[in-house]
Formats: C-alpha cells, sequence, structure tokens
C-alpha cells in the first residue's frame, strides 16, 4: 500500500478519460464509494488549494475513524471536501468536525453501525461564519447554501469512505434520513441574547466547531405565545417527551434545542439565562418512571433515577446541564428539537486546520 | 484529455488480533454467557450454552449481563472491565450476543476480540441479516476470523420455544466454532 512509513500515508491516483460527473461516477461505482450524488474531481491543483488553507503536515496521519480504523490524513480530509464541493476557506471547519467524531466520548464506532437513524450535526461558530461564508440566519439547515451544504457533506464522504460507514456493511441503519447526506448550520451569534455556544461550555476561541450526533431536527411552532416563555418552552418540552427516541431509555443522552431568534428573544425578555432554560424543561420534560419501565427491558439510567418510585415523574435525562441551548435560523417563530442517538457525547472544539 | 484524481477512501490503520486457540475438546471446559441486554439474547444464549454443555460434557459456569456487577447491559458500549476480569478469571469458552443490530453488533465483535486477546475462544451470537455487518467489522477490528454463529433473524420478537429450537440446532455449529473446525 502507499503507507511509506509510520505516521504517514499518501493516498492513490486513478486515471480518468475527462473530469465529467459521468466519468466520476464510473469510478466510484466501481469501487463501491461516494453518497450517490454528483461530485468535484479531486485533482492535485485542487487539492493543494484545500491544504493550502490548513497548517501542519499534509500527509501526516492525524487519527482513525471507527468501525473501520480509516487513516486520516490532511491531504485525504482535503480530497474528500474537494469531492463534496467545499471552497477551501471551509477547510479547517470540515479538519476541526472530524477532530471532534474521532473524541472517544462521540463512540464513532457505535454512532457509524447502529441501526438508528443518527447522523453527526457540525455546528459553526464565531469568526469562521463571516470569513467563509455559512448561513446562520433564514434555512440555515439548508438548502441553498455552499458552506453549510458542502462541510456537512464532506464529514459524510469521510464517514462512507474512510471510517466505513457503507450501508449494509459498517452502517446498518435501517432507514437512514436526508441529514445523513449534509447536517450543518452556523450559530446565529448575532441573535443570541447570551453568551455563544461554545463559551457556555467553557471554549474561549474566536471560532469553533460543535458536533451532536442524534437526530434529525423536530419542529417546535409557537406563533400564538405572545411573548410567554412558558409557552414556548412547554412545546417544546413537548417535542421532547416521547418514548420512541433513544434518550428515554439512556440518561446520558443530550438534547439540543436550536432556538429560532425570536424565540430566544420572547425568552430572554422575561430575563430567563440559558440554564434557566435547561432547568424549566428538565423539570418540564418529564413521564412517569411505571411508562419508562414498562416500555424498556435495560435502562441506561443515572442511579438516582433507579431509585425513583414508579409513581414519580422522571426527566427525559439524567441532568439538566445535557439540554444544550443555542440560537441559529432567521425570522419566524419556529425552534428545533434534536435528540440524540444515547450512547454519545457532543464536543466543541477550536477551530484547527 | 485524460485527467489524474485522488481515491478518497485511505486505508484501514494498523489493526490486527489473533484469536485464542481452540481447544480439541469442550469436555470439562467452563462456559460463559456474556449479555449485551438485548430482548431475547440472554433467552437464546443460555439455551445454546445448556445444549452445548450436556452434548460436549461442559459446564455453565458464568451468566452476565456487560454492565459493571453485571446489574445492567448497554449494548452500544464495551463490556465493563470488571467482566472481562470475572469471564477471564472463571471461563474457558465465551457465548456473547446478540449482535442483532447495527451498534451491538460493531459491540459483540469488539468484545469478543477482547477476550481472545486475553485466551478466551469466543463466540458471537449474530443473525442472518446481520451477518454481513459482523464480518465487516470483524474485518475493520482486524480479527476477520471472528467466531459468528449465524441465527435466524430476529431474535427479539420471537416466542421462546422457537429460540429454543434454535439453541438446540446451533450445538454443532458451536461445538465447531469453539474447537476452530469451521
Amino acid at each position: 500500500m502507499t503507507t511509506t512509513e509510520a505516521g504517514v500515508y499518501l493516498p492513490e491516483f486513478v486515471e480518468l478519460i475527462d473530469e465529467s460527473p459521468e466519468s466520476m461516477f464510473a469510478m466510484l461505482e466501481s469501487r463501491g464509494l461516494g453518497d450517490g450524488l454528483p461530485m468535484v474531481a479531486p485533482t492535485k491543483a485542487r487539492v493543494e488549494a484545500m491544504l493550502a488553507h490548513a497548517s501542519g503536515e499534509s500527509d501526516e496521519v492525524l487519527f482513525t475513524l471507527q468501525p473501520r480504523s480509516g487513516v486520516v490524513t490532511r491531504r485525504v480530509v482535503a480530497i474528500n471536501a474537494v469531492m463534496a464541493g467545499c471552497a477551501p476557506e471551509v477547510f479547517p471547519v470540515v479538519l476541526t468536525a472530524l477532530r471532534a467524531l474521532a473524541r472517544p466520548e462521540i463512540n464513532l464506532r457505535g454512532v457509524n453501525a447502529t441501526t438508528h437513524l443518527v447522523a453527526p450535526m457540525v455546528i459553526v461558530h464565531g469568526e469562521v461564519i463571516r470569513t467563509a461564508g455559512f448561513n446562520s440566519g433564514v434555512g440555515a439547515f439548508g438548502p441553498g447554501n455552499r458552506a453549510n451544504a458542502t462541510v456537512g457533506r464532506a464529514v459524510r464522504l469521510i464517514m462512507l469512505h474512510v471510517a466505513g460507514a457503507k450501508p449494509g456493511f459498517g452502517d446498518a441503519a435501517t432507514h437512514g434520513q436526508p441529514a445523513k447526506y449534509t447536517f450543518c448550520a452556523a450559530e446565529n451569534s448575532d441573535a443570541t441574547p447570551w453568551e455563544s455556544y461554545p463559551m457556555s461550555v467553557g471554549i474561549d476561541s474566536p471560532s469553533a466547531v460543535t458536533v451532536h450526533c442524534g437526530e434529525g431536527p423536530h419542529n417546535v411552532h409557537d406563533a400564538e405565545a405572545a411573548g410567554d416563555p412558558a409557552l414556548i418552552l412547554d412545546k417544546i418540552a413537548s417535542a421532547m417527551t416521547s418514548l420512541a427516541q433513544n434518550n428515554a431509555p439512556i440518561s446520558q443522552a443530550e438534547y439540543f434545542i436550536i432556538l429560532g431568534p425570536e424565540h430566544a428573544a420572547s425568552i430572554a425578555e422575561r430575563a430567563m439565562t440559558r440554564r434557566d432554560v435547561s432547568n424549566y424543561l428538565f423539570n418540564t420534560a418529564r413521564m412517569p418512571a411505571r411508562v419508562f419501565r414498562k416500555h424498556f427491558q435495560e435502562l441506561a439510567w443515572a442511579n438516582w433515577m433507579k431509585a425513583v418510585a414508579d409513581d414519580e415523574l422522571l426527566p427525559m435525562t439524567g441532568d439538566a446541564e445535557n439540554i444544550r441551548v443555542l440560537v441559529s435560523g432567521g425570522p419566524g417563530k419556529h425552534s428545533l428539537v434534536v435528540p440524540s442517538w444515547g450512547m454519545t457525547r457532543s464536543v466543541t472544539l477550536p477551530l484547527e486546520g | 484529455m485524460s485527467v489524474s484524481v485522488y481515491l478518497p477512501d485511505s486505508q484501514p490503520g494498523p489493526t490486527s488480533a489473533s484469536l485464542a486457540p481452540s481447544p480439541s475438546s469442550l469436555n470439562g471446559l467452563r462456559i460463559g454467557v456474556l449479555d449485551n441486554g438485548k430482548p431475547n439474547a440472554e433467552v437464546v444464549m443460555i439455551r445454546a450454552a445448556e445444549y452445548l454443555a450436556t452434548r460436549t460434557g461442559a459446564i455453565v459456569s458464568v451468566i452476565t449481563k456487560k454492565g459493571p456487577l453485571g446489574l445492567s447491559a448497554n449494548a452500544a458500549i464495551p463490556l465493563a472491565p470488571d467482566r472481562l476480569e470475572l469471564l477471564v478469571a472463571e471461563c474457558d469458552i465465551i457465548l456473547t450476543g446478540a449482535a442483532d443490530c447495527g451498534s451491538c453488533t460493531a459491540y459483540s465483535v469488539h468484545d469478543a476480540i477482547e477476550l481472545e486477546k486475553h485466551g478466551k475462544p469466543t463466540v458471537v451470537a449474530t443473525t442472518t441479516h446481520f451477518e454481513p455487518v459482523a464480518k465487516t467489522l470483524s474485518t475493520s477490528f482486524g480479527a476477520p476470523e471472528t467466531r459468528l454463529l449465524v441465527l435466524p433473524h430476529p431474535i427479539g420478537g420471537t416466542d421462546e420455544r422457537t429460540l429454543g429450537a434454535w439453541a438446540e440446532a446451533a450445538s454443532d455449529r458451536l461445538i465447531a466454532l469453539f474447537t476452530g473446525k469451521r
């Protein structure tokens, strides 16, 4: 193979008759690669342009990704970023998202292999939103913005090509889902009434990236609230309170609550902090312990929850801190709930190429 | 004009693991059953272990869930260190599963390889539908020859009598897997 020495990996080239979508499809399909959509040809020139936006050795093995233990170098990431259609300016965001996915608390072996439809959600924070052209406003989760669309797609291509998350083999997802093609948005810090999300988890950096492995977004519509936080938050709690989510049997599972700017403003006008939102939802999104116990043979619960009597109400997650709150999106009375796969924890890292 | 493009798939890292030596006979050996908590996993594996014991003169010595102290089981994470210690100390061969979903297959194969590294031949109980996933992951984790007992699908939701019949029918295959005569 092309590993010349410990810690270095040099990818191989193939010759195509031209760089048309048809030639790329033919090459990828013959090798069982690709996400099914057309790709940009990863020529040396395009890959070098991508690498110019990273620092460090291009061919140094940075880490491996499970379940295949595929080796990751900056060049391997750049190849896949080119194929996904990324502009070079977003390359450090892709690299940082993958560094996050390689962290043990993500449990990527399980995330990729499971029958659950889990997809990594990438949230971009800070200056890089402006400098690389990410969308944190109207339609932040898409479609229509190249940076958001291609960063999420590049992460998925790395899962398919490097981590081995090939449907039916390293990815057993019963149905899969659209978010497995791309799943990326930016935090709307201008519309955030509190400190930025990374600051709230102790990351003080000009730019950062958060990765959370869970379901697609569940919508919460509250147009009639007249600014009453309880009416907004009760509907969010209603979207969280479900036996169908892995949060129900797994108490370490997080929720990402992505508030629309208008909901965030209504909540903050009543002097509620981010922590107040989490505490309110922790208190409200509950079901009788008996109901959980009836439905699940195995409950991966914090020990205090196991001791609670059948008639008591138990929260949908074991700790209010597991309810993560950030602001994204544009005008409108909508917010999102993103439940977790379960045996995974979100990671926020400073931007690093 | 022809064009050179990079291949995007890199290569698997340098992971390799060798399986434990297989015993020539199971007579007198201690069987462990490691349950990942999947519905009916315990039912079908205990029955299979009991039939195996009757057939071979082995004895079922440990039945445990994979969580700490055996009090719980979470199929989507590795077995608890104290369970590994227990099985290594008190068993000669181990049956684990059920690998009848994605993450549980990943971690059943992972756990089996850990036990094999400790010298304990270990069989993963999977199902027809998840055999391709189990084989892919065995190769990814460096042990393509991981011992797989392929049962009908699904294990969860199938009645106890049918599971018992599957367990009984699996004896020949289990003997072959544990003794390396595959």
